[in-house]
C-alpha cells in the first residue's frame, strides 16, 4: 500500500499530454486527511490529495469505493467527519456548496426541465450578480463553445443524452470555476456515443484549461482520459499514478486486477526467478522476495503452435476461449496455474479448447508486487 | 383464434361499460343543470318551459349568497392554511428521518379514515372545552383538518418525484438556498402544489357533516344552507344555486389546467 501522500515518481516514461509538467504547478484543489465516517461504515479514510493547476485527474476505483463521496465532499454536499479541503488556497470546509468555487456535472446532468438550454447555463450567472446583457453574452460565448446554439431555445428534455450532457458542462465551465467536478458523466449513454464523446470532453477541458476532478468506475474510460489517476478502494487510496504507471506498474493487488485483463501468480523471487506456488519459473526483474505475486498481462504472452526457447516460454493446454472479433482470449492452464492471453488473426491458427499452445513470453515479461499470498 | 375472440368480446365489453360509466357519473349534474331553467313552480325533470327566474332569484336571494360567501372565504382560508402546514409537514417527512416518523405520517392523514360525525363530535367538545366552539376559527380548524390529509397526500407522491439534484446543482451554481427555493424547488412543485390546493378547495367546500356541527351563529356555509332549505322547501333556486357553484368550480379548474398546462410546457 502506499501511503497517500507519497507521489509515485513517473520512471522516466513521458504520458502522452506531458503530465511532467504539472508537477511543479500550485495545487487548486488540496485534500488532507480527508475522512467521512457513517453509521455503520466509513466511506472515505485518511484520503490526502492534491490536484494541480490544469491538471485532469481521475478517480477510480468499484462502486462503494468512496469516490463519489469524494467528490461530493468537494462541493459541499456531505460534510466530512474531519480533514480539510481547500479549494484555490482557501478553505472551503465550512463553507455551504453556493460558497464554493467548483462547476459539478451530475451523473443524471441535472437539467432544470423548466427552463430552456439558454436558461440552464444563465443560471449560474444572475447568481454571481451578472448584467443581463453581459449574461446573455455569456451564455452565447458558452453555447458555442459546446456547438449547440442552434438549440438556446430547447427545452432538455428534446435534446438527446450527448447535448445534454454539453449543456450541463456549459451551464458548469460558464462561471469559470477553480475546479470542474465530473460525476460518472458518461455512464447514461451507450458505448459507441461514450466513446466519441470522451475524446470530445478532452477536447474541450484541453481548450478551456479547466483543472478538473472526474470519478468513474470504468478503468478504459480512466485511461484514456486522465492525465493522473487515483485508483480508490474501500474508501482508501491504493494507487496514485499516470495511466501508464497504474497499467504497467500496478502498486498491489488490487490495482493489477482492477485495471486490464490480467492473471496474477503467488509465489517467490529466487535469483532473478519468479517460482509460482503452482510450480512455474519465469525470469523477472527483481530482488528475491519470499513472498511475491507477479502480474502477468496477456500482452506479456504471445501464443504459438511451434515451440519456442524453453525458458521463456510456457507450455499449457487451453481451457477457455472467448471470440472478441479482433482477438480471441485464451486462458491456458501451464502447470497448477492459469495465464491468460490474446490471439490475433495473424497467427491463423484456431485455439480450440483441449489443445496444447506454446506462449513465448516478452522480454519484459510481467510485473512483481511484493507480498503475495501464501 | 381464440386470444383474438376473447379480446373482441373484452373490446364490445368495454364499450358498453365506458359510456354506463360516463353517464352514470355526470347524469345527475346534467339533470340538475336542466333543471335550473325550468319556467316553472317545481324542481322536476324535465323542465316545463325555459327561462333564467331562478337565477335571478337564486342571486337576489340573500341567505343563498352570503352562504356562497361564507363558503368561499371559508374554503380559501382553508386552504391556504392547509397548503402551509402540509408543505412544512410534507417536506419533513420526505427529507428528514426523525423519531416517530411513521407515526406522524398516519396522524395526518386520520382524517381520513375517522368517521367525519366522530371527528365533528370530538371537535365540539373540544372546542366547547377551549372556547372556540360557534366561532369561524373553530369551523376553520375543523376544515383545516379534513382538508390536510389530501394536501399531505399529493405533495408527498410530488416529493417523491421531485428530483433533488436538481437542488443541488443549483447550489452548485451559487443559489443561496432561498433562491434555490424560488427558482428551482417551487417551479417544480407547482403542479402538485395546485393539485392540493385543488383538492383541499373542493373539499371544504363541499363539506357539510363538520359544517353542520361546528357551524356558528349567524353565518352557514352553502351546502348547509342548501341542505336546511331542502328540509322545508323544494324549489327550483336549489337547481340554480347548484349550477352556479359547477359553473364555478369548472372556472377554476380550467384556469389551474391552463396554469398547469403552461407551467409544463415552460
Amino acid at each position: 500500500m502506499i501511503h497517500p501522500t507519497t507521489t509515485v515518481h513517473p520512471s522516466g516514461t513521458v504520458h502522452d499530454s506531458g503530465v511532467l509538467a504539472h508537477e511543479n504547478l500550485p495545487a487548486v484543489v488540496a485534500l488532507s486527511g480527508l475522512h467521512k465516517a457513517y453509521e455503520n461504515f466509513v466511506a472515505v479514510q485518511d484520503f490526502s490529495l492534491e490536484v494541480k493547476k490544469g491538471e485532469l485527474l481521475c478517480l477510480l476505483g468499484p462502486s462503494g469505493c468512496g469516490k463519489t463521496t469524494t467528490l461530493r465532499m468537494i462541493a459541499g454536499f456531505i460534510t466530512p467527519t474531519s480533514g480539510s479541503i481547500r479549494i484555490a488556497d482557501e478553505d472551503v470546509s465550512q463553507l455551504p456548496p453556493y460558497r464554493r468555487d467548483t462547476g459539478m456535472v451530475f451523473q443524471s446532468y441535472a437539467l432544470f426541465p423548466h427552463m430552456t438550454v439558454a436558461q440552464n447555463v444563465a443560471f449560474g450567472l444572475a447568481n454571481i450578480g451578472m448584467s443581463s446583457a453581459r449574461q446573455r453574452a455569456r451564455v452565447g460565448e458558452m453555447l458555442d463553445l459546446v456547438e449547440l446554439s442552434h438549440l438556446a431555445k430547447r427545452y432538455p428534455r428534446e435534446l438527446s443524452g450527448g447535448q445534454q450532457q454539453r449543456v450541463a458542462l456549459a451551464r458548469a465551465l460558464a462561471l469559470q470555476p477553480a475546479v470542474l467536478l465530473l460525476d460518472e458523466p458518461f455512464s447514461n449513454l451507450d458505448a459507441q456515443l461514450r466513446v466519441r464523446l470522451r475524446q470530445e470532453l478532452r477536447k474541450l477541458i484541453d481548450q478551456v484549461k479547466i483543472t478538473t476532478l472526474f470519478v468513474t468506475h470504468d478503468q478504459e474510460e480512466a485511461l484514456m482520459l486522465a492525465d493522473r489517476i487515483v485508483v480508490m478502494q474501500q474508501g482508501k487510496i491504493e494507487q496514485i499514478g499516470t495511466p501508464r504507471e497504474i497499467y504497467e506498474q500496478p502498486a498491489t493487488r488490487f490495482v493489477a486486477d482492477f485495471i486490464g485483463w490480467c492473471a496474477i501468480l503467488d509465489g517467490a523471487v529466487r535469483n532473478g526467478v519468479f517460482v509460482s506456488h503452482g510450480g512455474l519459473h519465469i525470469p523477472v526483474q527483481a530482488g528475491d522476495q519470499d513472498r511475491a505475486s507477479l502480474v502477468l498481462r496477456p500482452e506479456h504472452l504471445h501464443p504459438s503452435a511451434s515451440g519456442a526457447a524453453p525458458e521463456r516460454a510456457l507450455q499449457g493446454v487451453i481451457e477457455t476461449a472467448d471470440y472478441y472479433g479482433s482477438m480471441t482470449r485464451i486462458g491456458v492452464r501451464v502447470g497448477d496455474e492459469l495465464v491468460l492471453a490474446e490471439a490475433g488473426l495473424e497467427h491463423g491458427m484456431h485455439f480450440e479448447i483441449g489443445s496444447t499452445v506454446t506462449l513465448s513470453l516478452a522480454p519484459h515479461g510481467g510485473t512483481v508486487i511484493p507480498g503475495g499470498q501464501a | 383464434m381464440q386470444t383474438s375472440a376473447r379480446d373482441r368480446g373484452l373490446a364490445v365489453l368495454g364499450s358498453v361499460v365506458r359510456p354506463v360509466v360516463y353517464i352514470g357519473l355526470s347524469l345527475p349534474a346534467i339533470l340538475i343543470v336542466l333543471a335550473s331553467f325550468t319556467a316553472g313552480d317545481n324542481l322536476r325533470f324535465p323542465p316545463e318551459g325555459f327561462s333564467l327566474r331562478w337565477y335571478s332569484a337564486a342571486i337576489a336571494s340573500e341567505p343563498f349568497m352570503s352562504a356562497l360567501w361564507t363558503s368561499t372565504k371559508l374554503a380559501c382560508i382553508a386552504t391556504a392554511c392547509s397548503l402551509a402546514i402540509g408543505l412544512a409537514a410534507a417536506t419533513a417527512m420526505d427529507r428528514y428521518t426523525f423519531l416517530g416518523r411513521e407515526a406522524f405520517r398516519t396522524l395526518t392523514l386520520s382524517p381520513l379514515i375517522v368517521p367525519m360525525v366522530v371527528l365533528g363530535l370530538g371537535l365540539l367538545q373540544f372546542f366547547a372545552w377551549s372556547g372556540l366552539n360557534q366561532t369561524f376559527y373553530g369551523l376553520l380548524i375543523g376544515h383545516v383538518l379534513i382538508t390536510l390529509p389530501y394536501v399531505v397526500r399529493t405533495l408527498t407522491a410530488g416529493f417523491i418525484l421531485f428530483d433533488k439534484t436538481l437542488e443541488q446543482a443549483a447550489m452548485n451554481l451559487r443559489a443561496h438556498p432561498v433562491t434555490v427555493l424560488r427558482r428551482v424547488t417551487l417551479p417544480l412543485l407547482a403542479p402538485a402544489l395546485i393539485s392540493a390546493a385543488v383538492f383541499a378547495f373542493v373539499t371544504s367546500f363541499g363539506n357539510i357533516t363538520l359544517s353542520v356541527f361546528l357551524g356558528f351563529s349567524g353565518e352557514t356555509t352553502l351546502p348547509v344552507q342548501i341542505f336546511t332549505y331542502v328540509e322545508h322547501n323544494y324549489d327550483p333556486i336549489l337547481a340554480a344555486v347548484s349550477t352556479l357553484v359547477i359553473l364555478v368550480t369548472l372556472i377554476i379548474i380550467a384556469i389551474l389546467e391552463r396554469l398547469i398546462g403552461m407551467e409544463k410546457l415552460a
